[in-house]
């Protein structure tokens, strides 16, 4: 991860993470006003439990993954080489100060499993069943393990980096130009005057 | 005509002596249905009268939006985002730009802050103008329609005569918000601010939305059926609220004193005096109430804001091509329907690597298989119409 010149000095939320930290058993980093605290996938119930009962953090906010991946079928490629894996990620807070901490934790590219929240958090189930639509990530225990949004039928992780999108595989954007050049002029270097954004 | 009781007897005996057929029965409801403002259906077990195992189906609205957004660059992004929830299509853009921003390091000028305050203020004032105008049609009361509509319009004309539109305004840009030119040789060249009689129309604008407001609360809360169809109906408790993720006025209702605009600093709201409005009870009534009484705060906020917007630019110093550099970040904000959110990751590109988007509708209707359970079904619709929740934010 990169470092923020907001890590260098203490930071307003340093308190806050070290001892999120320090009670779910984790690693706590502050990147741009957010407390990410890293786990083990061993600890990925308790530490919630521990979240939920000894630090106050009741509010469930989401939960979803983000695919690291070298090879991308849709978007930019990442600019330095990571280690493949599937990060899943939750979101909790408190209702009083609005202190906001992202647990996070490893699972990998392939077949990723993990115990479900449901028991922990209600709230988990759906975010749960997305994450499981989007990424392939098994939620071990879950009740009711199926789609969410796509059709019962639908093959395939739409949010893994190597699920292509079809709009652009058939045209790719943005091309050569937006608008395609007059035949016998060739286009011209000066800017636009029509659309600043161009 | 007299009773002969022998034969009341003979008949109860009679029917005791049936065996009844009760079966459940699975009822439908949905995709199309005028209290969803979108497309969702349910399916419930109904007993009698009262249903139970409420499974609601969603996605018919999914757009795969966290999936464009990563083929999109930063500009780009704020015309999708408009569209989460249409009903407050400007509260959308702002977390996700301020995101983009707090990765840049942008210091935004203040009356840019100022500008996207007062116009999130009016989207919300806007948003709970439809509730208001809605909810109480669902149950029944056509004529509250009328007042709400006609201030919302107010609301949206002002919106539309800084932005250019009512629904989408696309109007921040990462650093600020959008500077208009004109096509006079003059204007062209420099920027133009706020439109002519801005302040002077919201000034009015916000008095006559106070009006309507005491008007509505007048119609609505003076009407014995919507009270009897509301009170004690669809009772949410905190800690159940909390642990499913329903936020704003759902999670207001239910007592909880917490409203991000006072403790997350996304925009320059601690310079502004206003309430956090709460109930008691959590049902239908309160969150009702929650809304019309927030409108009232959203007024105090853009009558304090006009009264003291600073002048200055529109837009920080920002590059043409605008990369984001590498970083992760998540900024939340309180949106008329709740906590909205972007969780976003930058690679130093000019879109976004990931952008997980968190809207407030979403987990506010997670809560419908528990809310619903058991319930009377001509509640379901009271119940859901409290709620507030839009599709296109439950969907995204």
């Amino acid at each position: 991860m990169s470092s923020s010149p907001s890590e260098t000095a203490t930071h307003p939320l340093q308190e806050f993470a070290d001892r999120v930290a320090e009670a779910v058993g984790g690693t706590a980093e502050i990147q741009f006003d957010t407390v990410k605290v890293r786990l083990a996938p061993e600890n990925w119930v308790q530490a919630h439990v521990t979240a939920r009962d000894q630090l106050d953090l009741v509010f469930f906010s989401w939960l979803s993954a983000i695919d690291w991946a070298n090879e991308v079928a849709a978007g930019d490629t990442l600019n330095e080489e990571v280690e493949e894996r599937i990060e899943l990620m939750t979101a909790l807070s408190d209702l009083t100060d609005g202190n906001l901490v992202v647990l996070s934790t490893d699972l990998p590219t392939a077949n990723p499993a993990i115990p479900s929240l449901v028991g922990v958090y209600a709230g988990a189930n759906w975010h749960e069943r997305e994450a499981y639509e989007m990424f392939g990530i098994d939620f071990e225990g879950h009740p009711n393990l199926i789609h969410l949004y796509l059709p019962d039928s639908f093959v395939g992780n739409p949010l893994r980096k190597s699920f292509p999108l079809l709009s652009r595989e058939v045209k790719p954007w943005p091309g050569t130009v937006d608008v395609e050049a007059m035949p016998e002029s060739s286009r011209s270097d000066e800017p636009s005057t029509e659309n600043p954004d161009a | 005509m007299t009773i002969d009781a022998n034969t009341i007897r003979h008949l109860s005996e009679a029917s005791v002596s049936v065996e009844l057929q009760t079966e459940d029965m699975t009822l439908n409801i949905g995709p199309q249905h005028p209290s969803t403002h979108g497309v969702l259906r349910l399916v419930a077990r109904v007993d009698g009268e009262r249903c139970f195992d409420v499974a609601p189906v969603i996605g018919y609205m999914h757009r795969g939006y966290e999936k464009l957004s990563e083929v999109r660059t930063y500009p780009q992004i704020t015309t999708i985002v408009n569209r989460i929830d249409w009903v407050s299509g400007y509260a959308n853009e702002v977390p996700f730009i301020v995101a983009a921003e707090k990765l840049m390091e942008l210091e935004v000028p203040e009356r840019a802050q100022y500008i996207r305050l007062i116009l999130t203020e009016m989207a919300r004032i806007s948003s709970h103008l439809v509730f208001n105008a809605s909810y109480p049609l669902e149950l029944g009361a056509a004529t509250p329609l009328f007042f709400a509509l006609r201030e919302r319009e107010r609301v949206l004309d002002l919106l539309e005569s800084v932005t250019g539109g009512r629904f989408h305004p696309n109007f921040n840009r990462i650093g600020g918000v959008k500077p208009a030119y004109g096509s006079g040789s003059n204007t062209r060249k420099q920027p133009q601010d706020l439109p002519a009689g801005f302040f002077a129309e919201t000034r009015d604008a916000m008095d006559k939305v106070l009006e309507a407001v005491d008007q509505l609360e007048d119609l609505v809360a003076g009407n014995e059926i919507i009270l009897a169809r509301t009170r004690g109906v669809g009772i949410l408790p905190p800690e159940v609220a909390a642990a499913y993720g329903v936020s704003g006025p759902n999670l207001r209702a239910s007592g909880v004193a917490f409203d991000l605009r006072k403790t997350q600093g996304y925009l320059p709201y601690d310079r502004f005096d206003f309430d956090v409005i709460t109930a008691e009870n959590g049902d239908c009534w309160d969150r009702w109430y929650v809304r019309l009484a927030e409108i009232r705060e959203s007024v105090k906020i853009v009558q304090q804001a006009v009264d003291s917007i600073p002048s200055g630019d529109l837009q920080a110093k920002v590059p043409k091509v605008i990369k984001v550099p590498k970083g992760e970040t998540y900024v939340r904000a309180e949106n008329p329907k709740g906590e909205m959110g972007y969780y976003l990751v930058s690679d130093g590109g000019g879109g976004p690597y990931r952008l997980k988007i968190r809207s407030a509708s979403f987990s506010n209707i997670s809560i419908l298989p528990w809310i619903l359970e058991g319930i009377l079904v001509p509640d379901i619709i009271a119940v859901m119409g409290s709620l507030d929740f839009v599709l296109g934010d439950v969907d995204r």
